[in-house]
């Protein structure tokens, strides 16, 4: 089942809307157990499990505070601000995960969009594994140089400097480059319309669902404040 | 017909105290191979940046002279972006050069054509031609960033590639290969020279210009001070008084001539092995 | 002053498994790098060089077998642990400079260490001296030439003075004139009794700065040998020119590097007036 890039987004988007708009405890529960329905359907449990762990010692948290210490709102509050957070973290995984860069490039351009946004957006979310990859050799590199990571607060601080500057410079001195590689390589030709390599048609499912969440959005807003 | 011309070029980075290129002038035909050749800092990977319109415009300072590609002026605003797609530039470090929203090497190669606004078809054919010709097919749905350094910049190569261009400009691209890379770099490099393409070549390894067509044109501190057949430079003493030197056996040669004199090991100097032993072991 | 028994390296029946890999990369791997020994290891890609070099600096955990430092296990050392037994210098180690100066760069493996001021500055001059850049010592790293960066790098390791040195391909894409310097380096450091193991794919850098070769193939030492009848074998460098041209005239030299071929060219022939 393939969507057009966009539609994600207006779900994930609509998913944190109903969040709190929805009357707890039921209406995010009902919300936490609909995103898990569809996250199974479209084959992504992963990210539905990845999200339990994340949020594991959080949702300890809010049973303490609210369910076991005096003076919390009780357990069904705890339920209902645990669900919020799971259903919206559950979607948010689903989408990065989901993620087409080249696709949702393409669908930018459709459209007439900016493409210096589109790809700001694709760039920065692709950008995360490159950086982890290199923070990871920064580390190795100060570390056989005798830098220790533990220690005292103050230490720890201090060994920052070693860790994240060279990661920025790095970075930093990188961006002319790959301005130029881009500007070889035609992108952002004025008068030329970039041919999408994957063209995403909206189909009906998509723009059923897109509505589907505007409207089931709205509805909610009215109950909860009309 | 001139595909590559810098007439009088003079190029000086922001806040550096002297110029980068002074007084260049250069002209590379259709169909033909350029070495640039010189030491680090001597100007070749700047005049690259000049001549593909790169330079001052994302690297700042300041341009005098004139730069023409195929007759337009790739830094002029009204008329560089006739050129799109005409010139392709390497550099050496290949992730750099990546699109960052390609999920395939296929896709990756595809980036070019499609922001040229070329039609699928096009775009398949010139894709499945690159990966073939650069030997890369079986990495067709693999990640760029998930690759060798060698295969990238063979993916790099065949992304220029896809987009047929009339100017090569390539900045030590062998560094990163090993020796199957640089036969295959060097093949198809042969082949866009045999179809028409102008190739400049920036290295500063002579050894690396043997058995390689080609004009050689040596960098001195931004300015030009050889421009003729590599042989008749890498033999003589010019390529070590305002060089990086000579081939590895010339160094030997020179080197043994300083101790004696013979006629044997004095300038010209034998190039490679096999003149070296025509030379010297009848 | 090492005792004989405690080497820079030692490696005794070392066997290492990638977490969830199906084979391991080293077998029984055994060997052993002596004071002012410089060995090469040679060997294609996934032949487990760079691993190697990895496990000895505590960059790689879960090796079985045994992995001494002068002495000291390196199994289960953290890398910070072994800094004053082995410097590392990675590939493109440009990317690890952050100091405003390239004098700080290099005084901050002895400062980590914990050295006092005056024995920091002294280390300090010393490496750049040996790896000649006093002249820029007050510039900032990120303003020199990439290849003048990875010097800055090579001194920063060699600046606490470790008894073995770890080179992941230092002339790697990298100028003649730079590879001569990263050369002289290396010698001056065996010459100081430090041993120095080196991946690389450089046949002339192998042969000039270093005497030993091995040659790993899947996980295993195929050959060990001096670096000069390993060269231009499969699997290995291709000669250097001296090599060649040397082998080429006969002239009978075990080590037939630059300095040493250019003599026996130059006395190859009557001396002209």
């Amino acid at each position: 089942m393939t969507l057009h890039p966009f539609t994600p987004f207006v779900l994930v988007g609509g998913v944190a809307a109903l969040a709190f708009l929805l009357p707890p405890p039921v209406g995010p529960v009902a919300l936490y157990g609909g995103v898990l329905i569809a996250a199974l359907a479209a084959g992504m449990g992963g990210a539905a499990v990845a999200a339990g762990l994340v949020l594991l010692p959080l949702w300890g948290f809010l049973l303490l505070l609210h369910g076991i210490l005096p003076g919390g709102d009780g357990y069904p509050a705890a339920v209902a601000q645990g669900a919020r957070l799971g259903a919206v973290a559950t979607a948010s995984i689903m989408l990065l995960r989901g993620f087409k860069p080249s696709r949702f490039l393409d669908a930018a351009s459709s459209r007439g969009w900016s493409l210096s946004a589109a790809y700001l957006i694709v760039s920065t979310l692709q950008a995360a594994p490159r950086l982890r990859a290199r923070a990871a050799s920064i580390l190795e590199a100060q570390r056989a140089r005798g830098l220790r990571a533990g220690g005292s607060p103050w230490a720890r601080v201090r060994a920052l400097v070693p860790l994240s500057l060279p990661l920025v410079l790095a970075t930093l001195t990188e961006v002319d480059d790959r301005a130029m590689a881009l500007e070889i390589r035609g992108f952002r030709s004025p008068g030329v319309t970039r041919t999408p390599l994957d063209p995403p048609p909206t189909t009906g499912r998509d723009r059923s669902l897109r509505w589907g969440t505007l409207i089931l959005v709205l509805a909610a807003s009215v109950w909860r404040f009309g | 017909m001139s595909v590559l011309g810098l007439d009088t070029i003079t190029f000086r980075y922001p806040s550096a105290s002297a110029d980068a290129l002074a007084g260049v002038t250069l002209d590379v035909e259709a169909g033909e191979t350029c070495w640039l050749y010189g030491a680090p800092g001597a100007g070749a990977s700047t005049l690259l940046m000049v001549a593909a319109g790169l330079a001052p415009r994302f690297t700042g300072g300041s341009l005098s002279g004139q730069v023409r590609i195929l007759g337009v002026d790739p830094v002029e605003e009204s008329t560089r972006h006739d050129l799109r797609g005409q010139v392709a530039w390497i550099g050496t470090a290949s992730d750099i050069q990546f699109s960052q929203v390609a999920e395939t090497v296929r896709e990756e190669i595809a980036f070019g054509p499609a922001n040229l606004g070329q039609p699928m078809s096009r775009i398949d054919a010139a894709v499945g031609e690159a990966l073939e010709r650069l030997g890369i097919g079986h990495l067709a749905h693999r990640s760029p960033a998930a690759l060798s350094g060698g295969e990238q910049q063979r993916v790099v190569m065949a992304s220029m590639l896809a987009m047929s261009p009339a100017l090569w400009l390539l900045d030590e691209p062998d560094a990163a290969l090993d020796s199957a890379g640089k036969e295959i770099m060097a093949r198809v490099l042969r082949e866009e020279a045999g179809r028409g393409s102008a190739v400049v070549i920036a290295t500063g390894d002579a050894d690396a210009m043997l058995g390689r067509a080609g004009r050689i044109v040596l960098l001195d501190r931004g300015t030009i001070a050889f421009d003729g057949p590599p042989r008749q430079l890498l033999a003589d003493e010019l390529a070590w008084s305002r060089g990086p030197g000579g081939t590895s056996v010339a160094e030997l040669a020179r080197a043994a001539a300083r101790l004696n004199p013979d006629p044997r090991l004095m300038a010209p100097y034998p190039l490679d092995f096999d003149e070296a032993m025509a030379r010297w072991k009848p | 002053m090492e005792a004989v028994s405690s080497p820079p390296l030692r490696m005794e029946q070392v066997r290492f498994r990638y977490p969830g890999a199906a084979a391991p990369v080293l077998h029984d791997l055994s060997f052993t790098a002596e004071a002012g020994e410089g060995v090469a290891i040679f060997g294609r890609n996934g032949a487990g060089k760079t691993t190697l070099l990895r496990l000895a600096m505590g960059l790689l955990r879960g090796a079985e077998g045994t992995i001494m430092l002068s002495g000291r296990t390196a199994a289960d050392a953290l890398p910070e642990d072994l800094a004053h037994l082995a410097g590392f210098l990675f590939q493109h180690p440009e990317t690890q400079l952050f100091e405003r100066t390239v004098a700080a760069e290099v005084a901050f493996g002895p400062r980590c260490l914990g050295w006092d001021a005056a024995r920091i500055d002294s280390a300090v001059s010393d490496a750049l001296q040996e790896a000649g850049l006093e002249a820029v010592r007050n510039d900032h790293p990120w303003d020199l030439p990439g290849p003048h960066r990875r010097l800055v790098a090579l001194a920063a390791v060699i600046a606490s003075s470790p008894p073995l040195l770890l080179l992941d391909e230092p002339t790697a894409g990298v100028d003649r004139a730079t590879r001569a310097r990263v050369r002289d380096v290396v010698r001056r450091r065996l010459e100081a009794g430090v041993a120095v193991v080196a991946v690389t794919h450089d046949g002339e850098f192998a042969l000039e700065a270093l005497d030993r070769g091995l040659m790993l193939d899947g996980g295993r030492i195929a050959a060990d040998a001096p670096v000069a009848g390993l060269l231009g074998a499969p699997g290995t460098p291709a000669l250097p020119a001296s090599a060649a041209i040397a082998r080429g005239l006969g002239l009978d030299l075990a080590r037939p590097r630059f300095d040493a071929v250019v003599a026996g060219l130059a006395s190859h022939w009557p001396i002209c007036a």
